[in-house]
């Protein structure tokens, strides 16, 4: 009954709050100064959105957005799917895809998902492409007026902590982000994954996304705490280019950063395509050969015939 | 949280649906539920509805036509209904859809002109500036998720400039030479079209007359929503004008020789 | 057999609810070159299977060098137009300028966002000259995630025309002559055909495309004319022509 009465009272203190609400929206707001134009109404504090006046809001933004199931559902959002960080002897390697779904339509194999978030800061972007870039943003802007009124950085922990009860405060309404926080601070070498739900876990190894089993099987495998930064850089590679190669939803290039003491590094763009046939190129670490399995059959049907160069070696032995 | 972005920023239900195969409307929703807020629902449905709406750009100005019922349902519930109005000096509005609504609408425009006049600044408003005006009334309804159940046709004349344009309950706006709303936009538009576009400047008033009652007898001999009573309003340098009621002349014999549908027998 | 639920009786009552979205059509298109960007959207509004009108426009000019291209749910559009404008001018009064490119971007961000749970149904594609003098043309989603990219489509065709242009602007799938490589950007004239061949094909495979198509050339400051001159029924939007420039090039497309 209150919020009945809430709703629709015209003298309960609610109303008062509301009409004095709707007033100020009335007159011109801060934003009449263009230089708010930017992020400025980001900086004073949490942004306030619109919200449909149903009484499921929440309903009626699941009804008209997302897409995958229903072909009805227009508003069809960005998805991003696999991202991979972790945590090494040599730093943090953070590994991304950069395919976007909407629906079964690519909608870009270009997306930056790794978001520099500072110089030492990178989040990782999986689920709602706006959620994700929009929040990590503000968070980049929050770690600014950290270090400004504290006179040092923000640490990982309390930078991811500081998205996970942003989000949090969310909860329910639609958000839909996995992510990655990656960064070196006092501590050392660290990575958090947070997510939408509100889920903050600290961590060695995370990977993200509808291709993340297929990177998880190459990164387990291949994972050690001693690894050289080579090897490290080319099992976030390895691991995105098996996730791009059997997920529908993930491919198109791969983007590495190198997280270090003196903050990341972007080691570069790897096409998975070419990956699979030629190899990354030559890089740090890279094996010589494509990724692909025909070089480990080589020569053992006819579909695939043994290279020129090894046929007297067969021939000898028989 | 699964590994499946797509399912991501949704409740989840483990008990059904937990591969979340099923097209998200049809999902079932566990969140919390407020019993009041079912029992309030601000978002209705058209009562008592007018049809088609027709106008037409002609070489002095704006046509439009509107028949004088209002529906019921499948009721012809009130006969003598006018559903053109002009506004201010310049303007006509057509309307269709829910009747309450246009008559919101009116006073609304009503003391909007009122208020403009009483300003006496030497401005008065023409068709664009209403329709502009109407088209944020209703794109703002529609966005506080109560619209104004309603299809408007806007005509004009102003400084010599011919004015016509729709707006609607979502706030969709367009402009085009011949314009229908409702059943007329798929049964009087084609041949709206076919006698004005390219001919608005060459057109007299008895000729785009013709037109608009010829696409009214269609409509009527078509529409289970019309009626053979109808106004025309013309908008022109002279100002706006609406017609008395008028009837048209139908004719029925042609039905004697339609077979196929209903019981005829042969 | 078991029977699956019917998830349709598992749900509240279900009752009819206002829709206040709606789709009407059409195709937007942009693409990057050295020193000019050409955007362009066709104009043709419908609702289903009627067309409301066949001059609609969906390209707007914002600034000298920024312009924007809305697809999608046009109510939402248009209003979505005017608010940028209006914090454009804003912005011009508070600072005597006008803002750059990719601030317009942000904006643009951070206006979709703030409607994150009721957002507009709106593509936006915005195309213009960066204070480097650089083409670009950044694309958006409905809720405000965004890239700079060399050239994009959205909207009804979309899945038409983007794989063409991905074949003719990016050379996927093209082999380089022996000896010869792609280039990194295409001249003027070659970018307005691409552009005019995109939509007439569009015209032809989807019934929402057609009746008119609108390009506007945004050329770099001091960059001339280049490739302009022999193009028919241009029109020239900028008011000065020392800085960036702006012109519009109209054709007629299939109205069947």
């Amino acid at each position: 009954m209150n919020t009945f009465i809430d709703r629709f009272s015209t003298t309960s203190a609610a109303s008062q709050v509301r009409k004095l609400k709707e007033q100020e929206e009335d007159e011109f707001s801060d934003a009449a100064w263009g230089s708010e134009a930017g992020f400025g109404n980001l900086a004073k504090g949490i942004p306030s959105f619109s919200v449909p006046s149903v009484h499921d809001p929440t309903a009626f933004l699941r009804l008209h957005t997302d897409d995958h199931a229903d072909p009805n559902c227009r508003i069809k959002i960005q998805h991003g799917t696999t991202t991979l960080a972790f945590r090494f002897q040599g730093g943090v390697i953070v590994a991304v895809d950069s395919r976007a779904t909407a629906g079964s339509y690519i909608a870009s194999g270009t997306v930056k998902k790794v978001i520099e978030i500072n110089p030492y800061l990178l989040g990782t972007m999986a689920g709602g492409a706006a959620d994700c870039q929009y929040w990590e943003t503000y968070l980049g802007i929050q770690c600014r007026l950290h270090e400004l009124r504290n006179r040092e950085r923000i640490s990982v922990a309390a930078a991811s902590k500081y998205l996970s009860n942003l989000v949090y405060s969310y909860k329910g309404m639609g958000l839909s982000m996995g992510t990655m926080i990656c960064g070196w601070d006092k501590t050392g070498p660290a990575v958090y994954y947070v997510d939408s739900d509100g889920t903050r876990l600290k961590g060695d190894l995370f990977s993200v996304g509808s291709g993340s089993t297929f990177a998880y099987g190459v990164l387990d495998q291949g994972y050690h705490w001693d690894l050289t930064d080579e090897e490290a850089q080319e099992l976030g590679r390895r691991s995105i280019y098996a996730a791009g190669h059997r997920d529908a939803f993930s491919g198109n290039t791969c983007n590495l950063y190198h997280v270090k003491e003196d903050g990341w590094n972007f080691i570069g763009n790897f096409d998975i395509s070419k990956m699979h046939y030629e190899g990354p190129g030559n890089v740090p670490g890279a094996p010589g050969t494509g990724y692909g399995y025909d070089v480990r059959v080589l020569g053992r049907n006819s579909s695939n015939p043994p290279p020129p160069e090894a046929a007297p070696a067969v021939a000898a032995h028989a | 949280m699964d590994h499946f972005p797509t399912n991501w920023g949704r409740p989840r239900n483990d008990a059904y649906d937990s591969y979340g195969t099923y097209p998200i409307p049809h999902r079932p929703y566990n969140g919390p539920k407020d019993a009041f807020g079912e029992g309030v629902q601000r978002t209705q449905q058209p009562i008592v509805t007018g049809t088609s709406v027709l106008a037409i750009k002609y070489k002095d100005g704006i046509m439009m036509a509107a028949d004088n019922l209002a529906s019921y349902g499948s009721l012809a519930r009130f006969k003598d209904v006018q559903r053109l109005t002009a506004v201010g000096e310049f303007t006509v509005i057509g309307a269709s859809g829910d009747m309450s609504d246009f008559q919101y609408i009116q006073s609304m425009l009503d003391d909007k002109m009122v208020e403009e006049f009483t300003s006496q600044d030497g401005h008065a408003l023409g068709p664009a500036e209403i329709h502009e005006y109407l088209s944020f009334i209703m794109y703002g309804r529609r966005t506080k998720m109560d619209p104004l159940w309603n299809s408007f046709l806007v005509g004009g004349f102003k400084e010599g400039q011919r004015f016509l344009a729709y707006v609607d309950l979502l706030g969709t706006t367009y402009s085009a030479s011949a314009m229908a709303t409702g059943y007329g936009a798929h049964i009087a538009l084609p041949l709206l079209r076919t006698a004005v576009e390219g001919k608005e400047n060459l057109l007299t008033e008895e000729q785009a007359q013709k037109i608009l009652e010829e696409c009214m007898k269609v409509l009527f001999y078509r529409d289970a929503r019309s009626l053979n009573k109808y106004q025309i309003a013309t908008i022109t340098a002279a100002g706006p004008s609406i017609s008395e009621s008028r009837e048209l002349a139908t004719s029925w014999s042609f039905a004697e020789g339609i077979r196929g549908y209903g019981a005829q027998t042969q | 057999m078991v029977a699956v639920p019917d998830m349709d009786s598992l749900v509240n009552p279900q009752q009819r609810q206002f829709n206040p979205y709606t789709e009407n059509g059409g195709t937007i298109l942009a693409i990057a070159g050295a020193d000019f960007t050409v955007i362009a959207g066709d104009t043709r509004q419908s609702e289903g299977y009627s067309i409301q009108t066949r001059y609609a426009p969906k390209v707007f000019r914002l600034t000298d060098k920024a312009v924007l291209a809305v697809n999608g749910f046009a109510a939402d559009g248009n209003m979505f137009v005017k608010k940028v404008k209006q914090r454009l001018e804003w912005y011009r009064h508070a600072h005597a300028k006008d803002m750059p490119l990719r601030a317009i971007a942000r904006l643009i961000q951070t206006m979709l966002y703030a409607r994150r749970f009721f957002p507009f149904y709106v593509y936006n594609i915005l195309g213009g000259i960066e204070d480097d003098g650089t083409g670009a043309v950044y694309s958006f989603d409905p809720v405000g995630s965004y890239e700079r990219e060399t050239c994009r489509a959205a909207g009804a065709a979309q899945s038409l025309v983007q794989p063409f242009l991905d074949n003719q602007i990016y050379f996927k799938n093209q082999l380089a002559a022996p000896g010869m490589s792609h280039p990194t950007h295409l001249p003027l004239p070659d970018v307005l055909s691409i552009v005019i061949d995109s939509f007439t094909s569009a015209t032809e495979r989807h019934i929402e495309v057609g009746d008119g198509l609108e390009m506007y050339v945004v050329l770099a400051k001091g960059r001339g004319l280049g490739g302009m001159e022999a193009i028919g029924g241009v029109q020239e939007l900028s008011e000065r022509t020392e800085g960036e420039r702006l012109f519009v090039v109209r054709r007629e497309l299939k109205k069947d």
